[in-house]
């Protein structure tokens, strides 16, 4: 149940974290000191913070949207199976943003 | 004056409904590679700067990638919000936060695309 609301408030975020990528493409349709404007953002605190959590939301929902297809197709709406499909939405979620975060410092 | 009709119309999920669900799936569905894709091309344009960046997008995957990345998450997101406003709003306040969110959302994907192409083009 708490995993319903999880999966609407990512989603909002994601809504809200569009606007990123709108000022990343703007900013790079533009000239260099749009860009670089954008990129000392991005390089802030506050905007890896704000990138962490569009990337948590961005897996979340997508975690949570794949749970959402199975039960379309009338897989794991059995208790123990939900119950566990549900954890493996906030820990997979979470995860894969970790993991994509290691590969992105990994690599710069 | 009002016909039981003319009272609830736009009150509610049915009618259009099933046509939104339908295109909330399929989206849903595409934005599984589609945002793979999209996580990737970003990783790869950390490691650029400015001409870097620039020149990745006029190539023709990355560029096809991010254009159906914007356009069915845009897509997705405009009828998401939509069914959050419909559960949390009612009354005329609705009818204006419907209308907010589909013009936000349109201007957000053309934005988007609009600077997509404009840097593939170049």
């Amino acid at each position: 149940m708490a995993m319903s609301i999880a999966h609407r408030i990512s989603g909002a975020a994601l809504y809200v974290g569009v606007l990123l990528l709108a000022w990343f493409l703007i900013a790079a349709s533009a000239d260099a000191s749009s860009f670089s404007l954008f990129s000392d953002f991005i390089d802030s605190f506050i905007g890896r913070l704000v990138l962490f959590l569009f990337t948590w939301a961005l897996f979340h929902h997508l975690v949570g949207g794949l749970r959402h297809i199975l039960w379309d197709a009338g897989y794991g709406l059995d208790a123990p199976l939900r119950d566990q499909m549900a954890w493996a939405t906030l820990i997979g979620g979470f995860a894969l943003t970790v993991l994509v975060w290691i590969v992105g410092a990994a690599v710069r | 004056m009002r016909t039981p009709l003319g009272r609830v119309r736009s009150l509610g999920s049915a009618r259009t409904g099933t046509a939104e669900a339908r295109i909330v799936h399929l989206t849903s569905v595409a934005l599984v590679p589609l945002t793979i894709g999209f996580v990737w091309l970003m990783l790869d344009l950390l490691l650029k700067d400015y001409n870097g960046v620039r020149a990745e997008l006029t190539h023709p995957i990355p560029a096809i990638l991010l254009l159906a990345f914007i356009l069915a998450g845009i897509v997705h997101m405009e009828l998401g919000m939509r069914s959050i406003i419909v559960d949390y709003i009612g009354g005329q306040p609705r009818a204006w936060a419907l209308a907010s969110n589909t013009c936000f959302a349109a201007l957000l994907a053309l934005a988007c695309l609009y600077a997509t192409l404009r840097v593939a083009f170049t």
